[in-house]
């Protein structure tokens, strides 16, 4: 008897986690509406959109968009995931590759490429050429956002590379004000001038960490007449270049005017040293401008074009953070209508003043703050600005970050000579070239 | 027979009743079971083992075996068109790979270091808590917040006490008069690997010394009464009874720790990413770059096929090591 009645609670013990499991798994999904969920009243379209965070200002700044823009209408709502930088890409090709992307993705121009080349990408030239501030567009923003002639996203906002300089130190040093027509000689005059090891002071913040460490290099090299492709081939170990590159690593090895830790100091790094007063110079786009104004102060810094180099040359990369639109978006009508609000005049305006980015509209530029000096550096940049050359193969996206990295590195520590970098460089580009 | 009535009530001597009594006297066999009652109990007993059975198999099983499935295809998740059966392409790819020799050779160095000195380490600090002294408790609870605090905090605080510029420790060997130029150690070829060990060795002295601490203290006192009359010396005693009888917990931390060390990418991750140019790297972190930043699922799935086979081979040493050791201890 103990034992049947020992066998009937067990049973039931196991009927019992069985249904239970049952009703778990029916909660399972995580994007689609939880089946327990209560019903909404509302007959919004829904549309997904993925955004990532390098700072928790992006955070609030997104939500008040997105609010502003349900305030403005009543059909769509905007869900919003906020995912980490480091994950990103990884979060929006998983996604892509389990076909379920998100409706609109904010993402950088360097991964277009990549995107499109899994076919996960919905060209939207016709629709964007007939939208009305197409033509009011700078050029250079499009081409960020072009791929093999179709236009696949909207470029959110746009910026290129300049120097950083702590005006404030170079009069209490005595050093010559730079120009924005300086050279490499007086870059490195200047750099020799703030270095000062026994205070831990550093001429230049030199980027040794993340993918930008090749860029910013390259940028340096495209001033002696370099470049990364010529006649559609691989050039980027010329002689050119490689003169270029020993002069760039002498910075670290031989001036020593770089804090010891270049070779992996990354975004964080080389704007907090400047912050605090470890360099008195580094490379960077415009991000990173409205957090000096609080570190630094306005008054005690300004920006400049790169100096020109000994080809009477210079190049500053355009990048641009892009809204893009999925193949498999279920919602591109919904998703068209929040991408063509968020680049209206005032909400594209707003999130690119705060962000300290640059509109991809002219007009927008002649607004304050971009008439200031700490925005100089990039307006007068834009002559010789260039889409980034690293944009022009898919199959480099990643390889930059796990194979250009390591390479630039070892060169900076000494492990290869500049030539030997960069020959090896170019041998993964052009294995890359798919 | 009796004339009387029946159980039934009837008449007992009636055909019917004949009949009835008939059939209540002969035996008639139970229908026999599908299943006997052993085999039912052991089936019975073994759907209660399913779940767990399941989710064992799910968890653990079935990653190893997609994790084999996902080496013989190329299979970068940017190129889907890409995807093709390549047998052992990503194991020759390997074979051939500078990097991931380097990523071995920078495995064994940072598991040998790491473990071998947080032992040694993690001993003494067992043998010191092990004595009686003001505050003991406390200092065993403090002595285990490096275990406690999660890996990735870990990396970040120690990120900046490395940091060369405004961390800590350059700062204090600066105004001690021992340094004048900042040193770079997670910037230096020579400093990173050695900077991410002190870490790690920091991070797992916890784990030796409790796991020592709670040996020592089941030795009973009798042994070293009597090695004391017997007059051994601190050191004697030590050798002869307190080692022979910590040596199966030696063993098990140490294996433990050596697998865990092997595995673990979360320091180097977050302090070094492996930099500089891979001095740092070792096979785990490479397994993780090549994942999620290339992309490159079916060549990740080869180097983490890899380290199962190496984990694998380093157990079935273990296994033959350690057979037999308790009952010599004991």
């Amino acid at each position: 008897m103990t034992h049947e009645k020992f066998c009937a609670s067990r049973r039931k013990f196991l009927q019992t986690m069985a249904a239970s499991g049952a009703i778990a798994a029916s909660d399972l999904a995580w994007w689609e509406a939880p089946f327990l969920s209560p019903r909404k009243a509302s007959a919004a379209s829904v549309v997904r959109f993925q955004f990532s965070v390098p700072e928790p200002l992006r955070i609030s700044l997104v939500e008040s968009l997105i609010e502003r823009f349900h305030k403005a209408q009543s059909e769509v709502e905007v869900k919003v995931e906020f995912v980490p930088q480091a994950q990103a890409r990884q979060k929006v090709i998983t996604a892509i590759a389990a076909g379920n992307p998100p409706d609109l993705c904010m993402m950088w121009d360097n991964w277009l490429g990549e995107l499109d080349g899994m076919g996960a990408l919905e060209d939207l030239t016709s629709q964007i050429k007939s939208w009305k501030h197409y033509a009011a567009t700078t050029p250079t923003a499009w081409q960020t956002v072009t791929v093999k002639g179709k236009i696949v996203s909207f470029p959110w906002a746009i910026t290129n590379d300049a120097i950083f300089v702590r005006t404030d130190r170079a009069k209490e040093y005595g050093l010559q004000a730079p120009t924005a027509d300086w050279t490499w000689d007086d870059f490195l005059t200047l750099a020799k001038g703030f270095t000062k090891p026994e205070k831990n002071q550093y001429g230049f913040g030199l980027r040794g960490g993340g993918t930008w460490a090749v860029l910013y290099a390259s940028e340096f090299l495209y001033g002696n007449g370099a470049q990364v492709l010529k006649d559609g081939k691989v050039a980027i170990n010329s002689p050119e270049a490689v003169s270029a590159f020993e002069w760039y690593i002498d910075l670290i090895r031989k001036h020593k005017v770089t804090p010891p830790s270049a070779p992996t100091d990354a975004y964080r790094q080389i704007v907090e040293g400047f912050g605090r007063g470890v360099t008195s110079m580094y490379l960077h786009n415009s991000g990173s401008i409205e957090e000096q104004k609080k570190f630094v102060g306005e008054p005690n810094f300004a920006t400049l074009p790169i100096p020109i180099g000994p080809a009477k040359k210079r190049a500053s990369f355009f990048f641009s953070e892009t809204l893009t639109m999925f193949k498999a978006a279920k919602n591109k009508e919904g998703a068209w209508k929040f991408m063509t609000f968020l680049m209206d005049d005032e909400p594209h305006f707003d999130y690119c003043k705060t962000l300290g980015l640059l509109p991809t509209r002219e007009a927008l530029t002649k607004r304050p703050p971009y008439t200031g000096a700490a925005y100089a550096g990039f307006v007068g940049s834009f002559p010789f600005s260039i889409v980034s050359p690293y944009l022009a193969y898919p199959g480099w996206g990643g390889k930059l970050d796990s194979e250009g990295v390591p390479l630039f590195q070892q060169a900076f520590v000494g492990q290869l000579t500049p030539k030997q970098c960069l020959d090896k460089f170019a041998e993964m580009l052009t294995k890359n070239m798919a | 027979m009796s004339d009387g009535p029946g159980p039934l009530g009837a008449n007992p001597n009636s055909p019917g009743a004949i009949a009835v009594n008939r059939q209540a006297t002969i035996a008639v066999p139970a229908p026999r079971a599908l299943l006997s009652r052993a085999m039912r109990e052991t089936l019975a007993n073994y759907a209660y083992l399913l779940p767990a059975a399941v989710c064992l198999g799910g968890t653990v099983l079935f990653p190893i075996l997609k994790a084999i499935h996902m080496s013989l295809y190329h299979n970068v998740l940017s190129r889907p068109q890409d995807y093709q059966f390549i047998g052992i392409g990503n194991y020759l790819r390997m074979i051939h790979d500078p990097t991931f020799w380097l990523t071995l050779k920078n495995s064994f160095t940072w598991v040998f270091w790491s473990v071998s000195i947080q032992f040694v380490l993690g001993f003494l600090g067992a043998l010191l808590l092990n004595a009686e002294f003001k505050g003991r408790a406390f200092y065993r609870t403090l002595n285990l917040l490096p275990w406690i605090i999660p890996g990735v905090v870990v990396g970040l605080v120690w990120e900046y006490l490395y940091q060369p510029n405004y961390g800590p420790i350059n700062d204090i060997l600066r105004r001690v008069g021992l340094l004048r130029v900042p040193i770079a150690w997670l910037s230096d070829l020579n400093l990173a690997m050695p900077a991410v060990v002190f870490t790690n060795i920091w991070r797992g002295i916890p784990f030796f010394s409790i796991m020592i601490l709670a040996g020592l203290q089941a030795i009973p006192d009798e042994v070293y009464e009597a090695a004391t009359v017997d007059g051994a010396s601190v050191i004697q005693r030590f050798w002869h009874v307190t080692l022979p009888m910590l040596r199966p917990i030696i063993i098990v931390a140490t294996a433990t720790r050596i697998i865990w060390t092997f595995n673990y990418a979360d320091l180097i991750f977050v302090m070094t990413s492996g930099g500089p140019a891979n001095a740092t790297q070792i096979t785990s972190s490479y397994t993780l770059l090549s994942a999620y930043t290339d992309l490159d699922f079916g060549y990740a799935a080869t180097l983490s096929v890899i380290l199962l086979v190496i984990m694998l081979i380093f157990t079935a040493f273990y296994l033959k090591f350690t057979k037999g050791v308790e009952s010599v201890s004991g």
